[in-house]
C-alpha cells in the first residue's frame, strides 16, 4: 500500500507593502520559471501586446536590444521593451478590458451637450459599446476596425477638440476645488472670530450692569436696558451677518400655471347633420337608464346616443366613387403608384 | 388653433375609406386583373404537371370569373350561416362577411379556395370585434383541426392589409331609429341650416306621411280605421326598421355595397327599401333644401338602394352546384398551397432564409457566454495598426 502524500499546504501569500500587489510564493515565471521562493524581489511585467507576464529580468535580457518575439509557447508577437508595464488589475481579462475602452474613449469622445436628442446620444453610445464588445470578444474585428478608422478619419478635428476641452476642465475643476477650499476656510476663520466678539460683549455688557447697580441706579430699570442692548447687538449682529452671507439664494420666482392639456391638440368634432337630444324615448335607452348594470359604473346612455348618430352620419356626404378615382388620377399624375389601391396585392400571389 | 371636423371628414380617415373604396369599374378592373395573375399562374403549373405526368399540353379547365364570383359570395353566405350557428352579435357576421370579400380581391379562389378560408376568417373576426372564444372550443364546435383553422391567418390578414376594422350601419341604425321615434314625439334636434317649422309641424307633417308603397319591405299596413295615432306612428317606425335591419343582414353583406358605398349610405338605402316616405320625410329634415350635395346625397342612395334590390336570394349557389364547381377547381387549383398547415409550420420556424442570421445570432451568444467564463487573453487581440498605435 503506498503511502498517501501528505495535502498541499496552502500557498504563502502577502502583500507587498509598497506596491500593493499580492505575492506568493509559488509565482513562477513562465519563461525562466524563476520562483519568488529564489529571488523576493521579483517583479512581474506585462505587454498590452499580448498580456502575456514575464519577470524583470527576462524583459531586460530579451528586449533590450530592440524588439523580439514573445517567448510564449504559441504566440510569435513582436514586443517592445517600452511597451512593458506593470500589471493594474489582478484579473488580467481586466486589464485588457480597461485597456481597450481607453483606446476606444480616447477616439470617441463625444459628450452628451454634442447631441440634439437624448435618442442620439443613446444611440452613440450604444454603436461605441458595441464596438468595444467587438475588440473584447474578437467578433467582426475587420469591419469593427473599418469602422474605427472610418470615425477618426471623419471626426479627427473634433476628437482633439474634445480632448482639448477635457484637459482644460480638469484644469479648471481643480481650480474651482482649491478656492472652495480657501473659501471653507476662510468662512470658518470669521465663525470663530464672531463667537469669540460675541462672548466679549456678552462680558461687557454684565459687567456695565453691575458698575450701574453698584452706582445705585434702579435695578429694574438696569436690567431691562441691559437686556435691551443685548438684543441689540444681537440683531445687528445678525443682519450684518446676513448681508454678508456668501451663498445668494436665487429668488423663487412660481413657475406659470400650466394650461389644460388639449388631448385633441386643437382638433374639434362638429356634429354637422344632427343635434343631440337631451332625452330618446326609445326604449333601449330608457331601459339603460333605469338599469343599475348600466348606470353605476358612471356610463353616460347620451355617449351611446351620440355615438350612434355620429356613426349614421359619417360618411353620408362621402361620395367614394368620384372621390376615389379622383384621387387615383392624381396619384397617377404624380407618378406614384398608389399602394392604397390595393393593386400591389395583386402581385402578392406570386410572392406567396 | 382648432380645427373642426364634422363627421364625414372622421369617415375619411378610417381605413375601409382609404384602403377598401372603390369606383364600381375600379371593382371590376381590380378582380379582373387578380383573376387574370391566377389564370396565368394556373397555366404554368397545369403545364408543369402535365410534363410529369408525360401528357400533351392540355388546356386546364379553369373557373371562369363569373363562377369565382358566385363561389366566394356562396361561402360569404356560409360564414353568415356559421355565425348564426355560434349565436354571435351581428357585427361579428358582417366583419366576418367583409373580409372574405376583402380577401378575395387580392387573391383568387384558385390560390386559395374558400372551403379552406372561411373558417379562419371567422375566428379573425370573432376575435376582432371583442366576441373571443378559444382556439380549441372554436374548432371543436366546427368539427376542424385546431391548425388548419390558423394555418391561414397569416395570409389574410397580409391580404387585408392588417386593417382590421370595418365600419357597419347598424349602429347608425339604431341611431337613426331613436331620432324617428323622438320626431314622432314632437321632440326635434335642429340640423344647420335646415328650414323645419319647429316640432309640432313635423310631427304633423309626419302623421300626414302617405302610405308606404305596395313595393316597400315593410311590414306595416294601415288600419282600415285610417286614423293615424301616436302609436301607429311608433309601430310603422319600428317595422320600418326590423325590416331595414333585415336588409342589412343579407343583401347589403352579400352584394359589394360595402365597397362602393359608405354605411350611412348603406342603411338610408335600407330604409329606403323598408319605408320611402318616411325615408324622405327624414332626409327633409336632415338637409337642407339648398345644399349642393343634396341631390348628390339623393342620387348615391338610390344607386344603393338599387343595388340592394337587385340581390335575391336565389342568386345564391346552391349545394349541388357549390359541390360541382368545387370538383371543377380541385383540377385548376394551384398545388403549391394545398398544404397550409405544412407552410405555415415551415414559416413558424424561422424558414430557409433565417438561418444566416441565426448563426450570427449564436456566435455573438457564444462569444458573450465565453466572455464571462474564460478570459479574453485567449482570444486574438486586434492586430489593427490604429489600436497598436493607441
Amino acid at each position: 500500500m503506498s503511502r498517501i502524500a501528505p495535502p498541499k499546504s496552502a500557498p504563502v501569500s502577502k502583500r507587498d507593502p509598497r506596491t500593493g500587489v499580492v505575492q506568493s510564493q509559488d509565482d513562477v515565471c513562465p519563461v525562466c520559471k524563476s520562483a519568488r521562493y529564489m529571488n523576493p524581489s521579483l517583479r512581474f511585467l506585462v505587454n498590452p501586446e499580448c498580456y502575456h507576464k514575464m519577470c524583470e529580468s527576462c524583459v531586460d535580457r530579451m528586449f533590450s536590444h530592440g524588439p523580439a518575439a514573445c517567448p510564449i509557447k504559441g504566440c510569435g508577437r513582436t514586443l517592445r521593451k517600452h511597451r512593458f508595464r506593470e500589471q493594474t488589475f489582478e484579473d488580467i481579462k481586466v486589464e485588457r478590458e480597461v485597456d481597450i475602452r481607453k483606446k476606444v474613449g480616447a477616439t470617441f469622445n463625444r459628450r452628451e451637450e454634442d447631441f440634439e436628442t437624448l435618442l442620439a446620444f443613446n444611440d452613440y453610445l450604444n454603436d461605441v459599446e458595441d464596438i468595444t464588445f467587438n475588440l473584447i470578444n474578437g467578433i467582426d474585428l475587420e469591419e469593427t476596425n473599418k469602422k474605427f478608422e472610418t470615425y477618426t478619419r471623419a471626426h479627427g478635428k473634433e476628437i482633439e477638440e474634445n480632448a482639448q476641452m477635457a484637459v482644460q476642465e480638469r484644469q479648471s475643476f481643480s481650480a474651482a476645488q482649491k478656492l472652495e477650499r480657501q473659501q471653507a476656510r476662510e468662512r470658518r476663520e470669521a465663525a470663530r472670530r464672531e463667537e469669540e466678539e460675541e462672548k466679549r460683549e456678552v462680558e461687557e455688557n454684565r459687567r456695565d450692569v453691575l458698575n450701574r447697580l453698584a452706582s445705585g441706579a434702579d435695578a429694574e430699570t438696569v436690567a431691562k436696558e441691559g437686556q435691551r442692548v443685548q438684543l441689540k447687538k444681537r440683531m445687528d449682529r445678525q443682519a450684518a451677518t446676513e448681508r454678508q452671507s456668501y451663498r445668494r439664494l436665487k429668488t423663487l420666482t412660481k413657475p406659470e400655471p400650466e394650461a389644460p392639456i388639449d388631448p385633441f391638440d386643437g382638433l374639434r368634432l362638429v356634429d354637422s347633420y344632427f343635434t343631440l337630444q337631451d332625452d330618446y324615448i326609445w326604449e333601449g335607452i330608457q331601459e339603460a337608464r333605469k338599469d343599475v348594470k348600466q348606470t353605476a359604473g358612471g356610463y353616460d346612455v347620451g355617449d351611446y346616443a351620440h355615438r350612434s348618430l355620429v356613426a349614421a352620419f359619417s360618411g353620408l356626404g362621402v361620395f367614394v366613387a368620384d372621390e376615389i378615382t379622383q384621387r387615383d388620377q392624381l396619384a397617377q399624375n404624380d407618378g406614384v403608384v398608389s399602394e392604397d389601391v390595393g393593386l400591389k396585392d395583386a402581385k402578392m400571389i406570386h410572392a406567396a | 388653433m382648432t380645427q373642426h371636423l364634422n363627421e364625414d371628414d372622421l369617415y375619411r380617415t378610417s381605413s375601409q375609406y382609404r384602403l377598401w373604396s372603390f369606383s364600381p369599374e375600379g371593382l371590376a378592373a381590380l378582380r379582373r386583373k387578380t383573376h387574370e395573375l391566377a389564370i396565368t399562374r394556373a397555366s404554368q403549373y397545369a403545364t408543369k404537371s402535365n410534363s410529369y405526368d408525360g401528357q400533351g399540353g392540355a388546356a386546364v379547365d379553369c373557373l371562369t370569373s363569373e363562377e369565382c364570383l358566385r363561389l366566394v359570395q356562396r361561402y360569404l353566405d356560409q360564414v353568415r350561416t356559421t355565425s348564426d350557428h355560434f349565436k354571435w352579435p351581428i357585427p361579428v357576421k358582417a366583419t366576418a362577411v367583409q373580409y372574405l370579400a376583402r380577401f378575395y380581391l387580392s387573391n383568387s379562389p384558385l390560390t386559395y379556395p374558400p372551403k379552406e378560408i372561411y373558417k379562419t376568417v371567422l375566428f379573425l373576426a370573432c376575435k376582432t370585434e371583442a366576441t373571443h372564444m378559444t382556439l380549441s372550443e372554436y374548432a371543436r364546435r366546427i368539427s376542424t383541426p385546431a391548425d388548419e383553422v390558423l394555418a391561414p391567418e397569416y395570409k389574410v390578414m397580409q391580404a387585408l392589409r392588417f386593417t382590421l376594422d370595418v365600419r357597419q350601419p347598424y349602429r347608425g341604425l339604431k341611431g337613426v331609429l331613436m331620432e324617428l321615434l323622438n320626431l314622432a314625439e314632437g321632440r326635434v334636434g335642429e340640423a344647420e341650416g335646415v328650414e323645419t317649422g319647429g316640432a309640432k309641424a313635423l310631427q304633423a307633417e309626419m302623421q300626414a306621411l302617405e302610405m308606404p308603397p305596395k313595393t316597400a319591405q315593410t311590414m306595416w299596413r294601415v288600419k282600415p280605421a285610417g286614423k293615424i295615432e301616436s302609436k301607429d306612428q311608433m309601430d310603422r317606425i319600428n317595422a320600418a326598421y326590423s325590416a331595414a335591419r333585415t336588409i342589412l343582414d343579407g343583401p347589403a353583406l352579400l352584394t359589394d355595397a360595402y365597397f362602393l358605398f359608405t354605411p350611412p349610405q348603406i342603411l338610408l338605402a335600407a330604409l329606403h327599401l323598408a319605408d320611402e316616405p318616411l325615408t324622405s320625410f327624414y332626409l327633409r329634415t336632415k338637409l337642407p333644401l339648398d345644399s349642393d350635395l343634396r341631390p348628390k346625397i339623393l342620387t348615391t342612395i338610390a344607386a344603393c338602394a338599387e343595388l340592394l334590390d337587385s340581390f335575391s336570394g336565389s342568386h345564391i349557389l346552391s349545394k349541388d352546384e357549390r359541390a360541382a364547381l368545387e370538383q371543377k377547381l380541385e383540377g385548376c387549383r394551384d398545388p403549391s398551397t394545398r398544404d397550409l398547415v405544412g407552410s405555415h409550420a415551415v414559416a413558424k420556424r424561422g424558414g430557409d432564409g433565417g438561418e444566416e442570421a441565426e448563426e450570427k445570432a449564436r456566435k455573438k451568444k457564444a462569444a458573450r457566454e465565453k466572455h464571462l467564463k474564460e478570459g479574453p487573453a485567449h482570444s486574438p487581440v486586434a492586430k489593427s495598426s490604429s489600436l497598436a498605435s493607441g
